[in-house]
């Protein structure tokens, strides 16, 4: 896949766990381990803005783009 | 999604079954009628009212390719029952808008498209060998309804594939 989602980067830098996000951004676990195995087909916004907003982070941070 | 306790798809299913069942032994009766009526032409003759001074074998002939035409809806009926069948299953799953559903519509409505094409034919033939001493009157030929009723599944079944990928979208959507 062409966009790779950093989250697991990001997670560990900031030593979090998975159900730790998952609870502060009110996400279920299984749909943010589908984001964060990249099989997830879209983002909504509000699920961006509430991952930048625990993790401190710009949407940049999250996604890449990588041809 | 079907509301909890709702009757129709149990009611759907019961009747679609019936109905496979049915579409079978009109094929076999129809194909029981052929063959009698081939095995024994001048009582068949006499059954149908032919008039005496008609040459019987032009009547025999069409009568038995209207049996034969007959007999090749009965596949089709048999394609559109089992579909339906399949899509009424899916909406007791408590999930119908899946991509399969939509290639059932589809395989629906060229099944629609050949009967209407079918009832055509066998309506031809019926006023070919149609007289005024021999007057058929066959439930068959063209139909505005029948054919707006092809136009309609090909469009609901194009609109379904649409609505199904969407749905697999909003699914992936986190």
């Amino acid at each position: 896949m062409a966009i790779v989602v950093r989250l697991d980067d990001l997670l560990h830098d900031r030593r979090m766990t998975l159900t730790e996000l998952a609870e502060r951004i009110d996400i279920t676990l299984a749909n943010l381990s589908i984001l964060k195995t990249g099989k997830a087909r879209a983002i909504r916004f509000s699920t961006l803005e509430a991952i930048c907003e625990v993790l401190g982070c710009q949407p940049g941070d999250l996604l890449e783009f990588k041809p | 999604m079907t509301k909890p306790g709702s009757t129709a798809p149990p009611v759907a299913y019961v009747s679609l079954r019936i109905l496979i069942v049915v579409n079978w032994l009109y094929g076999a009766a129809i194909l029981g009628l052929v063959i009698f009526a081939n095995s024994y032409p001048a009582w068949f003759m006499k059954a149908i009212d032919v008039p005496p001074g008609m040459d019987p074998k032009p009547v025999m002939i069409a009568l038995t390719a209207i049996a034969s035409l007959g007999l090749l809806a009965v596949p089709l009926n048999h394609l559109i029952l089992t579909r339906l069948l399949r899509m009424v299953e899916t909406v007791r799953r408590g999930d119908p808008f899946v991509a399969a559903n939509a290639y059932r519509l589809q395989a629906i409505a060229w099944a629609l498209l050949a009967l209407q094409v079918l009832s055509i034919v066998i309506g031809s033939i019926g006023k070919a060998i149609s007289s005024r001493g021999f007057p058929i009157h066959l439930d068959a030929g063209f139909s505005a309804s029948g054919w707006l009723a092809v136009i309609l599944m090909f469009v609901l079944a194009r609109v379904f594939a649409e609505g199904t990928l969407m749905r697999e979208d909003l699914e992936g959507t986190i």
